[in-house]
């Protein structure tokens, strides 16, 4: 339907029933309004209107001039929407100026304008620096499994939970699962520090259970590191990221399920054609919008649970920003791999994006 | 009825107003100004409305708002500040100080000393020269390097290998001068009582090194060479700087420490557990030995193993003089600074964001008045200690059970423990600067097993146990030059490289299967940080040092 209709927040009927409704039902003097409001649509709009279709036409109106009547008429919107701009302008454009520093030697007492620059003197030394290449490394290897492993939990813990028949049971569940979402990184830390610990709970299962002769100090190997990471994202993230796969299965036509039901599908059969297909398109969206994070595969976890033994593969670009920019004072340098990081993280999404246009998929953009 | 009903509301106002704004407006009825501080090292904040912070706020006008570093590094806190641009009106940066610095936070002092007795008089003019940096002016005021009169310490506030007095009780004080001695006892102590009175598992040696706290793992070479604290590199005859990294000593205490491991002595949790596992470890008594600084641990180790019970059991640590053979003469402890020494890299400073400097500088001034020493460091006559008829504080046992607990610490006591303070005599010449220098007050609060320990080797104080020793020359600490250093220079880049490095490889080398394999792998990648950059730099300083003192 048309903007500025009567009707509009009917919009998940069709518009001849919703029409029909608002005629039989809804309005006593409905026939007045519609008088009224036609004679303020043009001519092809009354159209649709009037035969209940939703067709496509080509609007004139959307290439229409702009006119102070129609800017008065959307006066409100248009506020809402200008706040939006300028609250992104202030937060996230504003700062990108910073970006300067990266390309001077800056120097806090100099300020910005007065700094020496040096061109891309700073990002040579970056890629010059060992560490920083691990910490690329690293960076990117405890992303890819954050992200494979939450995403995975997140849908199949989804599914699992979609199953369970009891009300109370389910939602007991779910909410006892996303609990963990609303802890801090420093408790939870914490508690995988205590769990871990060679006289930890995992160790003592593990050496009663005759698995391990010896307690192993989980936290001195670096072998392990990426791995103990992943599963504290797992156990912190999944019952929170499930949510919204849950209500994209609450969505699902149940009449789907009848059908399938009928045609003798189990359990499985209908998780596979029926759950999977219908969340299919939120999946997409999500792995998108997640892949363009896949640098940001943290800092309070790796800076929490780090130490010097297994500093080689723990820490992340967020770390070394705050050694060598924060502690050490190199603020040109914390900014040129802080400018790394998103430049390589557009790439990553835009190219994301393409291939799930390329293979008709839902895309962002 | 009526006059009753306005009395009321009048009384409610007045109380409304005694909470909201009434205690702000001192005895003479003048403001009191309100500063803050941030100070980057660890530290516990004080109630609001803490008694004696109170006093000393109507005494002087003024009272100070002290925050404390948590869960950061000095750097990091301090490099998060200058990003922001805006300071508290008291800092001290610790190992940021340079940053601050050169980022300009800091108000020159050296205009102003000069109208403030109190601060004027708190240091020798050697030492103020010492605290000028290369643009000719004086930032900040080192707050521990004065010594009033004269050296009371007691105590040994610094490094060294400390041991459970269970262990040398059991033994039979025996005289602990090695290492190899050292571990041995442990070893047979811990064969013979493998837990505790409660059935707790013993564990023999443990080494905290989380972040920067890692000095307990890495630098005892230097003190096994026999030489002082300089931190960061030995000062060899007073003239050359040697680095303890890698000295015969430090692979063969490295070595010993991963003899240790294998045998199961040292804590296998060593390198991974964090600082508040550490001190909950000490806490609970089952820790024999380690090496840490005094004042990293003991204050709250030892009030818990009082609240615990445990001072029965003997699980007070006392330092033992160990070097790497008997005849190094060893210098773990040594006179506190004063004099010409003085610890240059780091203080009090007053930042760009103080309005009111003068009445800053004034504070502090007021602070290092008798009366108000007296305050911060005894606290509140007939509460917190009492006058003898010659005229000596002492206190009750009541009195030093509360200076122990925290509660009452952050509610009653405020040292203003960051403010330029002495050490010594108190200003009365009788009494000590502070209660644990007090010589009476410290035996009568010493922990029985403590008492009886430091009899058994002929000492009075945990000073004895190790003797003490005059600073080594006038460059020292080294440590206040490397603590200062920053990236910028080719030799403040190999010394952060060398401390990544050794976070790294320390612990590796330690636990490594084939100790000689992997010292030699880790020589080849310590020589890649170029430590000769920074070896050159510690002595172009150490010359200058020298130079000056000519």
């Amino acid at each position: 339907m048309t903007e500025g209709s009567p009707w509009q927040n009917k919009d998940h009927e069709t518009d001849s029933q919703s029409a029909m409704k608002a005629e039989t039902v809804c309005f006593r003097n409905y026939r007045k309004i519609r008088v009224r409001y036609f004679a303020a649509v043009p001519d092809d709009k009354r159209e649709v209107i009037m035969t209940g279709k939703t067709k496509k036409v080509s609007v004139p109106g959307q290439t229409k001039k702009i006119t102070w009547k129609e800017i008065r008429r959307q006066k409100i919107l248009l506020i809402w929407a200008a706040a939006f701009v300028i609250y992104g302008f202030i937060f996230c454009y504003l700062p990108l100026g910073g970006w300067v520093m990266a390309f001077q030697n800056y120097k806090p007492k100099d300020g910005l304008l007065g700094s020496q620059f040096v061109g891309l003197a700073k990002f040579q030394q970056l890629f010059s620096d060992a560490t920083f290449l691990r910490v690329i490394r690293n960076t990117l290897a405890m992303g890819v499994l954050n992200l494979a492993s939450t995403f995975i939990m997140a849908i199949v813990f989804a599914i699992l939970l979609n199953e369970i028949r009891t009300t109370w049971w389910k939602k007991s569940i779910q909410t006892i699962s996303y609990l963990p979402h609303f802890l801090s990184w420093i408790i939870v830390t914490g508690i995988l520090h205590d769990v871990l610990s060679t006289s930890g709970i995992i160790n003592e299962l593990l050496v009663k259970a005759g698995i391990l002769d010896n307690a192993i100090n989980f936290f001195a190997h670096p072998k392990y590191f990426w791995w103990i990471v992943a599963f504290a994202n797992v156990w912190k993230e999944t019952g929170w990221n499930a949510i919204i796969y849950l209500s994209a299965i609450t969505s699902i036509d149940p009449s789907l399920y009848e059908a399938a039901a009928i045609d003798g599908a189990g359990r499985w059969a209908k998780i596979r054609n029926i759950t999977l297909p219908g969340i299919r398109p939120t999946i997409m969206i999500l792995l998108l919008m997640n892949v363009g994070n896949v640098l940001n595969a943290g800092f309070e976890v790796q800076y929490l649970l780090g130490n010097g033994l297994v500093q080689s593969v723990s820490q992340t670009i967020d770390i070394y920003v705050l050694k060598w920019g924060i502690s050490q004072g190199d603020y040109s340098m914390g900014t040129a791999a802080g400018i790394f990081k998103s430049v390589v993280s557009i790439i990553l999404i835009v190219m994301a994006n393409q291939i799930a246009k390329r293979t008709g998929e839902e895309s962002l953009f | 009825m009526k006059g009753k009903k306005v009395t009321a509301m009048l009384l409610t106002a007045a109380m409304a107003m005694a909470a909201s704004g009434g205690l702000s407006v001192n005895a003479d009825g003048g403001d009191i100004k309100e500063f803050t501080a941030f100070f980057a090292v660890p530290g516990s904040e004080i109630n609001d409305d803490n008694e004696v912070q109170q006093i000393i706020a109507e005494k002087t006008g003024a009272k100070v708002k002290e925050t404390w570093l948590t869960g950061q590094t000095a750097e990091e806190a301090v490099g998060t500040m200058i990003a922001g641009g805006e300071y508290p009106d008291f800092i001290d940066g610790s190992d940021g100080m340079q940053q601050l610095y050169e980022a300009g936070a800091l108000v020159a002092l050296d205009d102003y000393i000069d109208q403030y007795p109190n601060i004027k008089a708190y240091l020798s003019d050697a030492q103020w020269d010492k605290l000028r940096r290369d643009d000719g002016h004086i930032y900040w005021i080192n707050q521990f390097s004065a010594i009033y009169e004269k050296d009371m310490s007691t105590t040994h506030n610094d490094e060294a290998f400390w041991i459970q007095t269970r262990v040398l009780e059991w033994a039979g004080y025996p005289e602990i001068r090695t290492m190899d001695q050292y571990f041995d006892l442990i070893e047979s102590y811990i064969e013979a009582n493998p837990t505790m009175e409660d059935g707790t598992q013993n564990i023999g040696y443990t080494i905290l090194c989380e972040d920067w706290r890692y000095f307990c793992l890495e630098n005892a070479p230097q003190f096994l060479d026999g030489y002082p604290n300089d931190g960061s590199v030995i000062v060899k005859d007073g003239t050359t700087i040697v680095d303890y990294n890698t000295t015969p000593t430090a692979k063969e205490y490295f070595g010993k420490l991963n003899e240790e491991f294998k045998k199961g002595i040292v804590d296998p949790e060593s390198f991974t557990q964090t600082y508040d596992e550490y001190i909950a470890k000490l806490s609970t008594g089952r820790v024999l030995g380690m090496i840490d600084q005094w004042w990293d641990f003991a204050y709250s180790v030892n009030d818990s193993l009082k609240l615990q019970g445990l001072e029965a059991q003997g699980c007070n640590y006392v330092p033992l003089p160990i070097t790497i053979s008997e005849d190094v003469k060893n210098q773990w402890h040594t006179t506190g600074l004063s004099g010409d020494n003085i610890n240059e890299g780091s203080g009090l400073a007053i930042t760009v964001s103080c309005e009111d400097v003068e009445g800053a500088l004034q504070f502090i001034d007021d602070l290092l008045s008798e009366e108000i020493l007296t305050l911060r460091n005894w606290g509140v006559e007939g509460v917190d200690y009492l006058t003898g008829d010659d005229g000596l504080f002492y206190r009750t046992d009541d009195m030093r059970i509360n200076a122990a607990d925290t509660a009452y610490k952050a509610s009653h006591l405020c040292a203003y423990s960051y403010f330029p303070n002495y050490k010594g005599l108190s200003k009365d010449g009788i009494n000590a600067a502070t209660p644990s220098e007090q010589p009476q007050e410290f035996l009568d609060s010493l922990p029985d097993n403590v008492a009886a320990c430091l009899e058994a080797y002929g000492c009075s104080t945990y000073v004895d146990m190790l003797g003490n020793n005059d600073i080594p020359g006038i460059w020292y600490p080294m440590y206040s030059y490397s603590g200062s250093m920053t990236t910028a220079t080719p030799g403040g880049l190999a010394w952060t490289k060398m401390g990544e490095l050794k976070h790294e490889w320390l612990p590796k080398i330690v636990m490594a299967d084939d100790y000689d394999s992997a010292w030699e792998e880790y020589m080849d990648a310590y020589a890649q940080c170029k430590p000769e950059d920074f070896l050159s730099e510690m002595q172009e300083e150490l010359d200058r040092r020298l130079a000056l003192a000519e």
